[in-house]
Order: C-alpha cells, then sequence, then structure tokens
C-alpha cells in the first residue's frame, strides 16, 4: 500500500490509523484505545510534534494539499492523546457525564476552516 | 488569600445568609410557571454569531423546546438577519429539515409554497384555486432577533417587554469592549442532563468545586497554595439577574509538555494569545490572577471572556428535570495548521473539563428530588447560586 504520509514522516506511517478527520471520530477512538495504545501513540509523537508543524506551516489552512491532511490529522488526534496520558491517565474521563451524552457539533468548522 | 471572610454578603446583604430551598428545583409547578413568567418574555442567545451566516442564504434551524418552537434564522439577499417560525403558513408543516446550510430559498414539501430569503411567499402551487389569497400577508412568521456585539439572540413575546439591550444591563459597559470579531467558532458541543436546568447550572457559578471536581483536568490551573479553594476575586450581581465571576488563574501553575507546545504554536485557555495588553471587557486589570470572567444573562445563558478567547454557553430547561447544555469555543481564526493543532489541546481539555462539571448534576438532582435534602447550604464563594434562586423566585412570585 502506498505510503500516506510524507516522505521525512514515514516513521509514523505505521500510525496513519489515527488520522482521523474530525473530533468527533478522535474522541472516540481514544476513548476506544488501551492506556497502553496511547501511551505509546503520545510518546512517538511527541518528540515529532514540532517538525509535524513546520512541515505543514508551509501553507495557510485553506491550501493545504488534501495529501498533507493526514499528517494534521495526526497532529490533532495528539492532542487526545497527551491530555489522556498528561491529565486523566485513563482513555476517558473519569467522574465525568458520560461521553454517550455528549454530541460533538465541530465538524461543519473544522471543514470551513481548511477550505 | 487575606480577604475578609464574607466579603460577598457584605456587598449583597439582600440576598441573605441562611439555607436555600430546593423547592424551585424540584417542583414541577414552578417549571410552569418559570415557563410562563420568565421563559416566554426573556430574550435567548442562541449561541451563534452574525458571522456564523456570513452569506446572503445562509442559514441555521434550532429547536426552542421550552416554548415548543422550531426556529429558522437566515440572512437575506439585504444582507439582514431575520429569525422565523419554521412553518408554512399553508397548514403549519416543517420548511427545512436540516440544522445548516445555504439556500435560495424554502420550499414546503406538502404542497410546495415557496418562500425566499427574505421570509416572503414567492410561489403558491395551483394558486387559482385559492380564494382570496394574500401572499404579500402571508410570510412566515416572524420571531424578534436582535443582536449584541454579534451574537445572536431571540424573543417570543409578541412585544418583547424589554430590548435586548435593556436585557444585557451592565455588561453594555462591562463587557461591550471586548473583541469579538477577531474569533471564529472552533468547538461546539451539546450534552443531555437529566437534571433541573438551575441545578445543573450551578455546578458552574462558583470556584469551589475546582479543587475536587477538576482534579484531574485543572490540577494547578486556578488553584494554588496562596488560592487553594478557588476564591472568587470578583463578582458582580445585577439586579436584573446578571451575573459576573472573576476565575482566578493559579500563577505557579506548571505547563505539562503539551501544553507548552499547545502555547508555541499559538494560543491557549490559560496563556492566552501571549499578549502583554490588558484585554478590554475583561477584569484582568482589576482581578488579582485574572484566569478569565464568566458573565451570566439571566437567566441561562453566558458570555465568558479569556484573554483573547471566548466560550458561549446556555443551560436550556427542556423540563423539570431535562436540560440541554450547549457550548461553542470563539478563538482567533487559524491561519496555520500548527494553530489549528494548538487550539485542539484547550478545545479538548475545556471540553472534557465541561464533561467534570456536569458530572454532579444527576445525581444531584435525584437526591434533591427524593427529598434526601431540602435546603442547600451557601457559603459566600457560592453567593451566585444564592443570587440565581432569589432573582429566579421573585420573577416567579411577581
Amino acid at each position: 500500500m502506498a505510503n500516506r504520509l510524507p516522505e521525512e514522516f514515514s516513521d509514523l506511517e505505521g500510525y496513519v490509523d489515527w488520522a482521523e478527520p474530525t473530533e468527533a471520530a478522535r474522541m472516540a477512538r481514544r476513548i476506544g484505545a488501551s492506556m497502553e495504545e496511547l501511551t505509546d501513540y503520545y510518546s512517538t509523537l511527541l518528540p515529532r510534534m514540532e517538525a509535524i508543524a513546520a512541515y505543514l506551516d508551509q501553507w495557510d489552512l485553506p491550501e493545504l494539499p488534501d495529501d498533507a491532511k493526514p499528517l494534521l490529522y495526526l497532529g490533532m488526534m495528539y492532542m487526545e492523546a497527551a491530555v489522556a496520558v498528561e491529565l486523566f491517565k485513563d482513555p476517558d474521563v473519569p467522574e465525568s457525564s458520560p461521553a454517550e451524552k455528549l454530541t460533538v457539533l465541530t465538524e461543519h468548522g473544522e471543514r470551513a476552516l481548511l477550505g | 488569600m487575606n480577604a475578609p471572610k464574607h466579603t460577598y454578603a457584605e456587598m449583597y446583604p439582600e440576598l441573605g445568609t441562611g439555607p436555600v430551598s430546593t423547592e424551585s428545583a424540584v417542583s414541577k409547578e414552578f417549571f410552569e410557571q418559570e415557563r410562563e413568567k420568565i421563559f416566554r418574555h426573556q430574550w435567548f442567545s442562541l449561541l451563534k454569531r452574525d458571522s456564523d451566516i456570513p452569506n446572503p442564504g445562509d442559514y441555521f434551524v434550532r429547536e426552542i423546546e421550552i416554548v415548543g418552537v422550531s426556529v429558522l434564522v437566515i440572512r437575506g439577499d439585504d444582507n439582514q438577519i431575520r429569525a422565523f417560525h419554521n412553518s408554512c403558513t399553508h397548514r403549519g408543516n416543517r420548511l427545512v429539515h436540516d440544522d445548516r446550510g445555504c439556500t435560495v430559498g424554502m420550499q414546503c414539501d406538502f404542497h410546495g409554497w415557496t418562500y425566499d430569503r427574505q421570509g416572503e411567499l414567492a410561489y403558491v402551487t395551483d394558486e387559482e384555486q385559492f380564494y382570496d389569497l394574500d401572499k404579500s400577508e402571508l410570510g412566515m412568521p416572524k420571531i424578534h432577533l436582535d443582536i449584541w456585539r454579534g451574537f445572536l439572540f431571540v424573543n417570543f413575546d409578541e412585544m418583547p417587554d424589554q430590548s435586548l439591550e435593556t436585557a444585557m444591563g451592565d455588561f453594555n459597559q462591562d463587557l461591550s469592549p471586548f473583541a469579538f470579531d477577531d474569533l471564529e467558532c472552533i468547538g461546539r458541543y451539546r450534552y443531555q442532563v437529566d437534571a433541573n436546568w438551575k441545578t445543573t447550572m450551578n455546578a458552574f457559578q462558583e470556584g469551589y468545586h475546582v479543587a475536587f471536581v477538576h482534579k484531574r483536568s485543572a490540577p494547578d490551573a486556578f488553584t494554588g497554595d496562596d488560592n487553594p479553594y478557588c476564591h472568587i476575586p470578583k463578582i458582580k450581581l445585577q439586579d436584573n439577574g446578571n451575573q459576573s465571576l472573576a476565575v482566578p488563574a493559579a500563577p505557579e501553575h506548571k505547563l505539562s509538555p503539551t501544553e507548552e507546545l499547545a502555547f508555541k504554536f499559538g494560543s491557549t485557555f490559560t496563556q492566552g494569545i501571549g499578549n502583554t495588553e490588558i484585554c478590554p471587557g475583561t477584569w484582568q486589570g482589576e482581578a488579582e490572577n485574572w484566569g478569565f470572567d464568566l458573565n451570566i444573562i439571566f437567566p441561562f445563558s453566558r458570555i465568558n471572556v479569556g484573554a483573547g478567547w471566548c466560550y458561549v454557553d446556555a443551560f436550556w430547561p427542556i423540563a423539570q428535570d431535562k436540560t440541554i447544555y450547549e457550548l461553542a469555543y470563539y478563538f482567533p481564526k487559524p491561519v496555520k495548521p500548527s494553530q489549528m493543532i494548538s487550539q485542539e489541546f484547550s478545545k479538548i481539555v475545556l471540553r472534557d473539563l465541561s464533561r467534570e462539571d456536569l458530572a454532579t448534576n444527576e445525581v444531584t438532582h435525584s437526591a434533591l428530588m427524593a427529598r434526601s435534602i431540602d435546603k442547600l447550604q451557601l457559603s459566600d464563594q457560592e453567593i451566585a447560586v444564592r443570587h440565581l434562586y432569589k432573582t429566579v423566585t421573585a420573577r416567579v412570585a411577581g
């Protein structure tokens, strides 16, 4: 299968399934993952985040080419994993209103930013 | 913090200091009175800005369950934003079924009556079969809509008993200078809560809970050695029920590796946009160790402002024991992908933090319904909770 990430990020190719395009899907992936998976993702991405940002910032958001978007989604997914690892020590939010009671309505805004 | 112990009771002696009855949160009859005496007359914040529907034909639909109305808000060809009952004037069928979009007009899927983007009736199918139909009188039924600093509000009174500007009270001076126009909606969420709207909102009206409820999400952002219980440095309670509370930020807050990254790439809810100037329209310059301000527009919507960002939310009553909590974050419009990644951090932390806030509501509501307790014991730090009950009870009695 062809690589979906730019060549300089081929080390992250194994994580490309995490490149979910919407906040609702990223949140669901985080909650459905194990702590081991989230910690592995977090630890792998953390030292690569500055390079990811520098690569993506070649473009303004509306001009971001489609083939760069999986990398953007990996970067956004990093934030979900980081919150689970650094703050909650759990994939979900302990002692909280259950995720099923929450509807994430962010998708339209995300798409609009990407042009 | 060496402030006197009961600062706020001294500022607002009329609110008293005794326990507060839970009756207004558990009584179905009281809820019906709230509906008739408060909700039917209030200005509802739709939690949207005029810039969310920037082009002619852009629209959104919002169900206002408490008055049973489906509201269509649409920008016309003349750039005016209007609100209508989402109903055909022929026989009342619903006109628009999507939540949002852009349209050239509204066509009823029952018999094909068609309205333009100003809500005027433009076409009636087989019109000759009607008797004396005056299309100019049969536009979509209007709902009062007004705009405050870009925020859209509607009112279901035939003639609103006060203007939106009057309802905003001191916010016309205190909050109006905030730079709302620089911001873009970057996240929107809706929660179903099986609890009374006041019980739900009460969890968001004080800092006393922070050290407990947010021990994971915000272990040191709002509480620290000099303010372990998140004492609110400044409160203003308006006679019309509006409230402002400054939430403190702990100066010793340590940034996690990810928060540091997020701030490097853009702005965060704890560090703001990183400017050193005071944000107009906030208490940044007046409250010690300022974090952000909660601004409650009576009865249940808010425009909360931080250093270069804001979030708007509302505790929509659905029934005596059902509430929808909706919130939307507005941050500086991201230009670069790294800024979008950065904002994801604040969005997620605030989203998860609101899930923590909502955790206590349903069990609290159940206990109140069971009359396990019938009074609330409220400290000086919870004076905004007391003020809400006082205002609601006075309005219902009045």
